[in-house]
């Protein structure tokens, strides 16, 4: 029993940050009609901004951050991965929608990230980073921990999961309620009828972008503390995102959220061994999410012949 | 004995036809192709040691797996993001055969392909109907699993240390970088001109078509699904070979050397260097190479490793390159050459037409069929039948399942329940690529020529539908059967032109013709699949009055010729002119046939057509 409920919280925390980005990639998809590969990198550049700011290159440790310091450089690298996601719709997006061969925004939204990747690399080149931590969870309960139902539970998870429904719950009040989700929808639904209708599309747009980084990186900024973050833990959150997305087809806010929770569970469920009693499991623990969301790629009901006239 | 003369002479025949084959088609390409994998193969000796031979080896096995990826997105025109999976597994596949068994290199290396092509074969089926976006994040998907399968399972790829592969001679010589590098560039100019050969062949036309406008390459019956599976495997082979050879190089099998970075930068290279050119993909990885030591030199400026500089230097190039309008090197290159007149004449040579064989008259009857779109019934146990040398006209207003009875004779859609018979053969569940090879081809509504080929490759795209020796196998190897078939393929091609007129304009491009002349290039095109029965979709959809006139000449010649027509139709005196039957269709149900004069004077049906006369309406 509390194996089962740690192996709950501990794959919430991490599923909430998944399902932020896939959030994001659904979002992207649906907009557009294509997938951002960039998407992981620009939320890991946004947590490095973060680190830059409140630390400098070098590991610190949270002891040295002061709270105005590191409030500001939230809210710096959250900003910078805002202005880098619109930023790139405009580089790396716009000049290739609408074009018959999907290759050219494929290889230019990679090459985005791997540019921003090789940023970072050169820049942070130790192999892991500890995070100041914004909020001094070791403080609270036992060390930061709780005990709940016989398992030890992190404060942390909480906040992030807290965080990520805020954030998700914010991204679909804006889609729903205000002008700017009601010219998102219109765009998503039919491009040119919405610009006949007096919407910027391309502005739009590019704000969907940053709204979409932004919006991760918000969540990554509170959950990477937790754990040592690399340079390329943005690019494999970014991946985790799009499997989420995938499972769900690019659906719905909330149906791509629930997704994103669901792979966190599943990988923490397989890291534990709690499902099927084969001592390996832990190994495949990241492999089965992906290797399910490729299936659900290929098992896709087929078209009806028709809809390809 | 006279058996062994007999075959010598016909192999002394085949061998002094493939050679003179080969002279008509030698260009100037050619001899600089010929001259430039003479060059690179001199190349460790050229640069007297400037690069490391392992270097170099590595590299021509870059370019090895880049020409195979070239399959993929040159040929089918799909973002394919695996090629580094398809690499690694070809790696571990061969790291593991040296491993545990004595088999010799070369075994090992096949093995890596074959094992790569089953991965290859596995992933193309899973994406073969998908479209761009889906094959983009299947394949990248792909590339990912297989990088943090050979990171999470170290049975598998021999913990953070790799495997130490063990080396054995290569074809006959010690294993040195020298002799791994120049069996890469060998390897390379095979692949390179089996690339060219698939691009010339149906192989490549057909995908050409298939890329261009898939909705009419449908129509002409073109297995698109098949030759996606095909180049994702022909892709993957070539890659696992790369692979194969590429640990034996390395000695050790590293399990981060195979990550998704592979898979792009193998994009780069192909994108930069010309997905659809022979030597395209190779040129790309020497410019990759180029940048790597651009990156050391940014790294000595730095005190960092160079390496960590190299995939932005990529990522930099490829968007310049995409943004500068995506012309790659090698075409661009070739278009100056073109510019300044250096572009080889290509001789056309004259082809007879040759009629096709002719097909067993046969009638398509259509029972009971029946087709509902949630509360809406589009066809109604609709039943006909198109009989040889007749023109039936499907007649209706806007709405009444005109187009949707086409669609289920065509196989576009499955019915309901009822059935769709050719003679004696029942293609009720038939997709349309194979009632295009029973004889059942239509056209459709909306435009479907392919811009980007000339006229005549239009129709060929339909005779490939009757070729016989035309497999990818065939086409790479240019057997003497396949090269016969080819002659005769173009004169069919030349056939279906001159039957509705349009021969003079063979070389055209597609995109010059008016838009009646690309109905009829859409009816020659399905003319080609050499069809019994030939569906019409609206044909006369923008036609002016001259060109109307020739449209019926043309459907009356067909019919002459014992072909038996549906002419779904909106322009009554099309249907006047041409129609021997006229099935009049109302709410999905067949309410009257009869003649032309008899439907024309049959009130029931005018009511049906035109609406009723409201007795007091305005």
């Amino acid at each position: 029993m509390s194996l089962a409920v740690q192996v709950l919280f501990t794959g919430l925390s991490a599923g909430a940050v998944y399902g932020l980005v896939a959030i994001g990639h659904s979002l992207i998809y649906r907009l557009t009609g294509i997938v951002y590969f960039a998407l992981g990198d620009l939320i890991g550049l946004g947590a490095f901004i973060t680190l830059f700011v409140a630390a400098g290159t070098a590991p610190l440790t949270s002891e040295t951050v002061s709270g105005g310091r590191m409030g500001l450089a939230i809210v710096v690298g959250v900003t910078a991965c805002v202005a880098a996601g619109g930023a790139g719709y405009f580089a790396v997006v716009q000049p290739y929608i609408g074009l018959r061969s999907a290759i050219g925004w494929v290889a230019a939204t990679l090459a985005l990230g791997f540019a921003i990747r090789a940023v970072l690399d050169a820049a942070f080149s130790r192999s892991a980073y500890v995070f100041p931590d914004p909020i001094p969870f070791h403080r609270l309960g036992n060390d930061g921990l709780v005990k709940i139902l016989g398992a030890q539970i992190h404060v942390r998870a909480f906040a992030v999961l807290g965080v990520a429904v805020v954030v998700a719950a914010a991204a679909s009040w804006i889609l729903q309620r205000t002008w700017f989700g009601r010219s998102l929808r219109a765009i998503a639904d039919d491009p040119e009828a919405a610009a006949l209708a007096g919407v910027a599309v391309e502005r739009t747009r590019a704000l969907a972008f940053g709204l979409a980084g932004g919006m991760a990186a918000i969540a990554v900024v509170v959950a990477a503390p937790g754990a040592p973050f690399e340079t390329g833990s943005g690019e494999l959150l970014g991946l985790k995102g799009l499997v989420a997305a995938v499972i769900v087809r690019f659906g719905g806010l909330w149906s791509a959220f629930a997704a994103g929770l669901g792979i966190g569970v599943l990988e923490a469920a397989l890291g534990t061994g709690l499902l099927g009693h084969f001592q390996a499991s832990a190994d495949y623990r990241e492999l089965v999410p992906i290797a399910l969301a490729i299936l659900l790629l290929a098992a896709r009901p087929l078209r009806s012949r028709e809809a390809v006239e | 004995m006279t058996a062994v003369a007999a075959a010598a002479g016909r192999t002394r025949g085949a061998v002094r036809g493939a050679l003179a084959d080969a002279r008509r088609g030698w260009s100037p390409y050619a001899t600089a192709g010929g001259a430039l994998a003479v060059l690179a193969g001199l190349a460790p000796f050229l640069l007297g040691g400037a690069i490391a031979d392992d270097t170099l080896a590595t590299g021509a096995y870059e370019a090895l797996a880049a020409t195979g990826l070239a399959l993929c997105v040159g040929l089918a025109g799909v973002p394919s993001l695996a090629q580094g999976a398809f690499v690694g597994t070809g790696a571990f596949a061969a790291a593991h055969l040296l491993r545990h068994t004595q088999a010799p290199a070369e075994v090992a290396a096949l093995v890596g392909a074959l094992a790569a092509t089953a991965l290859g074969v596995v992933i193309g089926f899973a994406v073969r109907s998908l479209d761009a976006v889906r094959v983009a994040v299947a394949t990248w998907l792909l590339s990912w699993l297989v990088a943090l399968a050979l990171g999470a399972l170290p049975w598998l790829s021999g913990g953070a240390q790799g495997l130490v592969v063990p080396t054995r001679r290569l074809l006959g010589f010690a294993p040195t970088p020298l002799v791994h590098y120049e069996l890469g560039v060998v390897l390379t100019g095979l692949c390179a001109l089996a690339l060219v050969a698939l691009r010339r062949g149906p192989f490549g036309l057909d995908l050409a078509a298939a890329t261009q406008r898939r909705p009419a390459a449908a129509a002409l019956g073109v297995p698109m699904e098949r030759l996606r599976v095909i180049a994702f495997a022909a892709s993957a082979f070539v890659g696992g070979l790369a692979g194969g050879l590429l640990v034996q190089l390395n000695i050790v099998a590293d399990p981060t050397a195979y990550g998704p970075l592979l898979s792009f930068e193998l994009l780069v290279a192909v994108l930069v260097g010309g997905a659809a050119v022979a030597f395209g993909p190779s040129a790309g990885v020497i410019v990759l190479g180029l940048i790597a030591l651009a990156a050391r030199g940014l790294g000595a400026l730095a005190p960092l490793s160079g390496s960590r500089f190299e995939p932005m230097l990529e990522a930099l190039l490829l968007l310049a390159v995409l943004t500068t309008g995506g012309s790659a090197l090698v075409p661009a290159t070739l278009d100056v050459l073109r510019r300044f007149g250096l572009s080889p004449k290509k001789p056309r040579r004259r082809v007879a037409h040759a009629a096709p064989p002719r097909r067993a008259a046969a009638a398509l009857r259509a029972r009971g069929l029946t087709k509902r779109f949630g509360a809406v019934t589009a066809a109604d146990h609709v039943s006909f039948e198109l009989a040889p040398g007749t023109v039936t006209a499907l007649v209706g207003p806007n709405g009444s399942g005109k187009t949707t009875v086409l669609r289920l004779l065509a196989g576009a859609q499955a019915p309901d329940c009822g059935s769709v018979k050719l003679g004696a053969r029942d293609l009720t569940l038939q997709p349309p690529s194979e009632r295009v090879g029973a004889g059942v081809v239509r056209t459709l509504q909306a435009r479907g020529t392919f811009d980007e080929l000339t006229v005549l490759e239009n129709v060929l795209v339909g005779v490939d539908r009757t070729r016989r020796r035309a497999g990818a196998l065939r086409t790479v190897t240019s057997t003497p059967l396949y090269r016969a078939e080819n002659d005769v393929a173009r004169g069919r091609a030349v056939a279906a032109l001159e039957a509705v007129g349009l021969e003079q304009k063979a070389e055209a491009q597609a995109s010059s013709l008016s838009t009646s002349e690309q109905r009829l290039l859409e009816l020659a095109a399905a003319l080609a699949t050499n069809p019994a029965v030939l569906l019409l979709d609206e044909p006369s959809a923008g036609a002016g009055d001259a060109d109307l006139q020739r449209l019926a000449r043309v459907i009356s010649t067909l019919r002459d010729r014992g072909l038996a027509i549906l002419l779904v139709e909106h322009n009554l005196r099309l249907v006047n002119e041409t129609a021997d039957t006229v099935v009049l269709l109302a709410n999905g149900r067949v309410t009257a046939t009869g003649s032309p004069e008899e439907i024309a004077a049959s009130v029931a049906a005018r009511e049906a057509y035109f609406g009723r006369d409201e007795p007091g309406g305005a």
